[in-house]
């Protein structure tokens, strides 16, 4: 399976590891008065898509960089891949 | 008072150099080597004269060289300067960035071709899962090798050096070792 990294181009896949749902870049406030059952949500509540999913992938043996990768669980398709920093930024800037 | 040598990463008193045919494997144990990154707002530094390379490339200057290891981060080499304290001078020429000594981390090896690039080519295209096309001259990148993470730099088109932890030198000359007796022997 080969990664389409956006600054590196197509890599292997054995040089990344997964980590998860992309969702966890969404760290709930734990100031908001509601942050318990936010947090309980966040850690223990993932989606099981079959279908397009969006996941945290690391290139451990690579630049290091975190990615989030949009990958369908069916036929293992990579659809496509963005650094996660500039996807997190791009959030903060929009406000969501 | 105990009298202190110093050993290579493979454990000598002397770096280890081996010949395969065209190739010829040395351990670069000379390699003064630091990292460099950019902190939040920060200005892209031009130590000791060198434009840093852009993303998956290496560049050399007088004495020192840098190659790309990730978004605003390069690794600085210093040849001949390994006994020197070369991450104070790089600081000094790098205001405002995070720069960590790196030298006894890692281990170098140079693998040199004396019949040209055909054979250097040949014995990356086993060792690691990288397009060839993407590891000509001036090229840099991090990647794994026997399942150990290493930086192949593209020194010229007869000249490779890889640097991987200095815990696993062992290994990876043995890798290489390996890959390049087989290649010699196909050949003769």
């Amino acid at each position: 399976m080969l990664m389409p990294h956006p600054l590196l181009g197509l890599r292997d896949a054995r040089e990344f590891s997964y980590l998860g749902d992309a969702r966890l870049l969404d760290r709930p406030d734990p100031n908001a008065p509601d942050a318990e059952a936010a947090f309980c949500d966040y850690v223990f509540l993932r989606d099981n898509p079959a279908g397009v999913h969006r996941e945290l992938w690391f290139h451990e043996q690579g630049d290091r960089s975190w990615l989030v990768v949009t990958r369908d669980t069916v036929t293992h398709e990579v659809l496509g891949a963005e650094l996660a920093r500039d996807v997190a930024l791009a959030r903060k800037g929009s406000g969501a | 008072m105990s009298e202190l040598r110093p050993i290579t990463a493979l454990g000598a008193a002397q770096p280890r150099l081996a010949s395969f045919g065209a190739l010829e494997i040395r351990e670069n144990a000379d390699l003064a080597l630091a990292s460099l990154a950019l902190r939040f707002g920060t200005r892209e530094p031009t130590p000791f004269g060198l434009t840093l390379p852009r993303t998956g490339r290496w560049v050399a200057g007088e004495g020192v060289a840098a190659l790309w290891t990730g978004p605003g981060q390069w690794m600085i080499e210093a040849q001949g300067r390994v006994e020197l304290d070369f991450t104070a001078e790089l600081k000094q020429v790098a205001p405002g960035c995070s720069v960590t000594e790196q030298t006894d981390g890692w281990v170098a090896f140079e693998i040199i071709s004396r019949a040209g690039s055909m054979p250097l080519e040949s014995l990356l295209s086993k060792l690691v899962n990288i397009d060839p096309a993407d590891l000509g001259p001036g090229r840099a990148t991090r990647t794994g090798l026997d399942h150990m993470s290493c930086f192949v730099i593209r020194r010229g088109a007869a000249h490779v050096a890889l640097l991987a932890a200095r815990s696993s030198a062992g290994s990876l000359w043995h890798s290489l070792e390996t890959a390049a007796k087989r290649q010699e022997e196909k050949v003769t």
